[in-house]
């Protein structure tokens, strides 16, 4: 094909055309990797896949919210029960269950654990 | 007028087949297993089947199964990187599970696996148990840096560090609860606002408000095929990022 001028010189069919190819493939391999979506989802994962990206993200706030408050109260709950410590393992854990639910959400709508998310990908 | 509907009824378990007691506990084979058995094998006629010819200019239902894996691929590649390839079978397979159940929840008669707490907690627990197996044993105790957030000042990590784990343990929870509440709110509100039609057209001179309910039972009910898409996309997604955790602890 488009390896004939080059092709000519050093002999016959084999070596160059080989050479030729592995260059065509490692050619093609950069641009396919140029063109996959990969480490710049930041901005494009804010914009382009828009309605059901950002959905996703809002139905995941109030739930976030939720678990931490649950997570705590079940850890509290096991706490006491193997400790006999009764009210005070639930009181605490709870209230760390609180702060986590918060810290969930602030991670989750990018207020505060942006940068760590930001970070885990592009370390990625 | 003595209609009175449970719009619980829907959930509940039927047993088809009795496979015995243990205790005082029946073991049967319910209609949440014949339709979780019945979603397999419509994602196995999907991916097997509709691509088994293999043609390069795809059919219908070929493009469909490429449109969805290249989807997933996509989410899975973004979120873990080049190495959580090998996480994909994982991913697709939830996310087709959950996908087709909750699809099937939309039909009309049918029973919404999806609705079952149990059912989205075994889900998340799969995911949970293999970023913990997988962590541990890829990275050993370095995988215990997920609990330390990066570029936090020394004194702040003995607040910080419980909350990361609390909040690694609601990761299941958040996991589950989210998908179940979501199609549980959903079959329950569309059963009421359709209960809401009946009872106005029995009701005398109410009937002319019937329209009412009715139109907004064909909103909630397009509503609920995009939560139902929703959710399944969500879950993938989730666990892609719980699995990157995995990759990559210490962030």
């Amino acid at each position: 094909m488009s390896g004939d001028p080059s092709g000519t010189g050093s002999g016959p069919g084999g070596p160059p055309d080989d050479g030729d190819l592995s260059a065509r493939l490692k050619r093609l391999e950069t641009q396919l990797e140029g063109r996959r979506p990969k480490a710049a989802p930041a901005p494009a994962r804010a914009g382009t896949p828009g309605g059901s990206a950002q959905l996703g993200q809002a139905m995941r706030l109030s739930t976030e919210f939720i678990a931490g408050v649950i997570a705590g109260g079940i850890l509290g709950y096991l706490f006491d029960h193997l400790f006999g410590t009764k009210p005070w393992g639930m009181i605490v854990l709870l209230m760390l269950g609180f702060i986590t639910g918060i810290y969930n959400v602030m991670r989750v709508s990018g207020f505060s654990g942006q940068k760590a998310e930001k970070d885990r990908r592009e370390g990625s | 007028m003595a209609v009175s509907v449970d719009p619980i009824h829907q959930f509940e378990l039927q047993p088809l087949v009795s496979l015995g007691h243990i205790g005082n506990q029946q073991i049967a084979f319910t209609q949440s297993a014949l339709y979780m058995f019945a979603a397999v094998g419509v994602i196995a006629l999907l991916t097997i089947v509709a691509t088994s010819g293999r043609s390069v200019v795809p059919g219908r239902l070929q493009a469909l199964a490429e449109t969805l894996y290249e989807f997933i691929a996509d989410t899975v590649h973004q979120a873990t990187g080049a190495d959580g390839k090998r996480f994909l079978p994982l991913v697709f397979s939830l996310f087709m599970f959950v996908l087709v159940l909750n699809l099937f929840g939309m039909i009309p008669y049918a029973f919404a696996v999806t609705s079952h707490l149990i059912v989205t907690f075994g889900l998340a627990l799969i995911v949970i148990l293999t970023v913990v197996i997988y962590g541990v044993a890829k990275h050993g105790t370095h995988f215990l840096g997920v609990f330390v957030p990066s570029g936090v000042p020394k004194p702040l990590l003995l607040i910080m560090v419980p909350i990361e784990i609390v909040s690694f343990l609601s990761r299941p929870i958040s996991l589950s609860v989210r998908l179940f509440a979501n199609v549980l709110a959903g079959h329950i509100a569309l059963k009421i606002f359709a209960f809401f039609v009946v009872q106005l057209l029995v009701a005398g001179a109410w009937g002319v408000l019937s329209p009412l309910p009715l139109a907004l039972t064909v909103a909630l009910t397009a509503l609920e095929f995009l939560v139902a898409a929703l959710q399944a996309y969500v879950f993938a997604t989730l666990t892609a990022v719980y699995l990157a955790d995995a990759l990559h602890p210490g962030h």
